[in-house]
């Protein structure tokens, strides 16, 4: 576990610095988002793919669960993505970003401003396209992104349609699940 | 007569004005400034105003606030984040949280936890009103009336005060943990505390263990047959740690005889204990008994610092030196200090410090579990618990007519074994799973009970004040309300 967390932490790094290095020359806001978004997606994937996929699925080592802790199992890869999410907060505030939905298992992971339903809305209608808007937030300007989020292997889709608190139970592997929302302070 | 009436108040006035300007700005004792009485716990050390509000006295409003909160966070975020958290700072420093910070600011710790106003102070010093759930959770997606029928006609005055949750530690109380716990049964009796067993089991004496003639210390020590034969029958001994061990620390083990008696101290200071009962130590500052030697504690301000730095002179007379010194943090916390009942007869001087409890010589666990807390604490649920099955588990265990480990001691609840990478230790801090009470159900209550008791029990005052000593008059219906909720669902697979 700490192995991946190490590799997740440098993959982050390397994005991050390179995303800041762009910003300085004076690259857009939607770029560096995009930037952005590109390492949070490989992160993601390589996660879902190489660490979970692999020893719950293939190598039935382990198992992942939404109580890892009490199971001794992995996080499932959208715990990962929010506990990334939480702790870069914690080193800067030159930007945030959220995993949502519409159709959110956890209601507070559903939208919370009038920008995050329309850009979900829009990457849910709108297959293989972002969404980008400016949104005024305790006070301050930021920019915010919103990506499509997809079912990328199957287990995604089988404990999205079996939670018990799912609105939602007719997912499919491929499909927009939800969105990576990203926010850029302007001021 | 009333100009020198007027004269006299302005001169009285600009005295007083003086003196807070001064102690405020250089240093001096500023208890009489304090806007109202400090909550439990936070009063032992109210003298350091600095290790909350932080040394800066001319910041902005924000950052005074700001840097309080980071204060609260150095001595309270490791709690916080063993506990989970439901509402940590984390989730709610994300703009998109923007529209709560308006309603209850989950940032900050001040929002719930504000100091010095005892009129509005309940347990676990929180200061908003009991119904604090209703800012975020009595609208839209969030309106838990709407989305729980259990819920439907429950006051927010009640969500947090019925044993069903908690605004930070719901470890115990969340729907999937309920549910895990809803069919399992009251264990069979004896029960038996896991960790409390493994740790009784572990290795006995080994080959280093010393008797009373291998003891190392100066004539009149070794003429005490009460150390002497506290020392030989204790763990230290079995261990094969002499007496210089701990009165001549700072020798090696193998220093002449003579060097050792020498630098003999009759009385080792708590650092001696803490140099290698670390994982205790540090436990044990945390807690109410031991929190003035925690290391977060801001140290007195020099007052000659304190003159330099408004640009006046460093030398001061004698009497203003005695005037302008900070008071110190005392080292340790008093039996007169406390604000729980404490026995009468109860020295209020006494240090509470390993040795107190545990005793200098004889380090008696089986004393400093129950004897040590009763000879201090005096109040219903302290008195009770000799009447309880509790302590009926407890004199059959020392009897050895019960498996080791299914007695129920005071330090079986307030400072439960826990396991750290594989070792079972004895937390120190006996306040850690007492606010919210809930918070001893996984470490403690459920090796030998149901959930559905352990929530019960908990949630019954009364109950409490009587140490458990007959069944919960209360019936929390959280696990009735989820499994109902997860029946209605029967296209949900088991989670």
């Amino acid at each position: 576990m700490k192995q991946i967390a190490v590799a997740v932490g440098f993959l982050w790094s390397v994005g991050v610095a390179m995303t800041t290095a762009w910003a300085s020359e004076g690259v857009s806001y939607a770029k560096v988002a995009d930037m952005l978004y590109q390492v949070m997606s490989a992160n993601r994937e390589v996660y879902t793919r190489v660490v979970v996929q692999r020893l719950t699925v293939d190598e039935k080592i382990l198992t992942a669960s939404e109580h890892f802790e009490d199971d001794a199992s992995l996080p499932l890869p959208s715990q990962m993505f929010r506990f990334v999410a939480e702790a870069v907060l914690d080193n800067t505030e030159d930007f945030s970003y959220s995993l949502l939905s519409l159709h959110p298992i956890n209601k507070k992971n559903g939208p919370a401003t009038d920008l995050e339903r329309q850009g979900l809305e829009h990457v849910a209608d709108s297959p293989g396209e972002s969404f980008y808007g400016e949104e005024e937030l305790g006070g301050e300007r930021y920019f915010s992104a919103v990506y499509p989020d997809y079912a990328v292997v199957e287990a995604c889709v089988q404990c999205h349609n079996n939670h018990k608190d799912s609105p939602r139970r007719d997912l499919s592997v491929g499909e927009v699940m939800g969105g990576v929302v990203i926010r850029i302070p302007m001021d | 007569m009333f100009r020198r009436l007027m004269q006299a108040v302005l001169g009285v006035t600009l005295l007083g004005a003086a003196y807070v300007a001064v102690t405020m700005t250089v240093a001096g004792d500023r208890r009489m400034l304090l806007s109202g009485q400090t909550t439990y716990a936070h009063h032992q050390l109210e003298m350091a105003c600095e290790t909350c509000h932080g040394r800066s006295i001319f910041a902005s409003a924000m950052t005074a606030e700001k840097s309080l909160n980071k204060n609260c966070r150095k001595c309270h975020e490791d709690e916080l984040k063993a506990a989970k958290n439901s509402h940590s700072r984390k989730r709610f420093r994300n703009p998109r949280m923007a529209e709560y910070w308006n309603k209850l600011d989950a940032r900050l710790c001040t929002t719930c936890h504000v100091e010095h106003h005892p009129e509005i102070t309940r347990a676990s010093a929180v200061t908003v009103a009991m119904d604090f759930c209703v800012a975020c959770h009595s609208q839209g997606e969030q309106d838990i009336r709407t989305t729980r029928a259990s819920h439907a006609g429950l006051g927010f005055e009640t969500c947090a005060t019925a044993g069903c949750h908690n605004f930070h530690d719901n470890r115990a109380l969340f729907e999937d943990f309920l549910l895990g716990h809803a069919a399992r049964p009251e264990p069979v009796r004896p029960a038996v505390h896991v960790l409390a067993a493994r740790y009784l089991a572990r290795p006995g004496p080994t080959d280093k263990a010393l008797e009373r003639g291998d003891a190392i210390a100066p004539p009149a020590a070794l003429a005490s047959p009460d150390v002497l034969g506290h020392w030989a029958g204790s763990g230290h001994a079995q261990a094969g740690v002499n007496c210089t061990a701990c009165h001549a620390a700072d020798l090696a083990e193998d220093a002449p005889k003579a060097q050792v008696l020498t630098r003999w101290i009759d009385v080792p200071p708590m650092g001696v204990c803490m140099a290698c009962h670390k994982p205790q130590a540090k436990t044990f500052v945390m807690g109410r008994h031991g929190m003035r030697q925690h290391p977060g504690i801001a140290k007195p301000r020099d007052a000659q610092q304190g003159l330099a730095r408004l640009g006046l002179s460093r030398v001061m007379p004698g009497w203003m030196s005695h005037w302008l010194s900070d008071p110190a943090v005392p080292t340790w916390m008093t039996v007169g200090k406390a604000r729980l009942p404490m026995h009468a007869d109860a020295d209020p001087t006494m240090a509470v410090d390993c040795g107190s409890c545990h005793g200098e010589h004889n380090l008696d666990t089986v004393r400093a579990a129950v004897e040590a807390c009763a000879s201090c604490h005096d109040d219903p649920h302290t008195r009770s618990y000799f009447d309880s099955p509790h302590h009926t588990f407890w004199r059959l265990e020392q009897a050895g007519k019960a498996p080791p480990g299914s007695g129920v001691s005071c330090a079986s609840c307030h400072m439960p074994k826990l396991e750290h990478h594989r070792q079972v230790r004895t937390t120190h801090n006996q306040n850690d799973n007492l606010r919210p009470n809930e918070k001893m159900i996984r470490t403690v209550c459920l090796d030998c009970h149901s959930l559905g008791f352990s929530l019960n029990a908990l949630a019954d005052a009364g109950l409490i004040r009587k140490n458990f000593a007959v069944r919960p008059q209360i019936h929390v219906p959280s696990i009735d309300w989820a499994v109902a909720r997860s029946l209605s669902n029967p296209d949900a697979a088991e989670n």
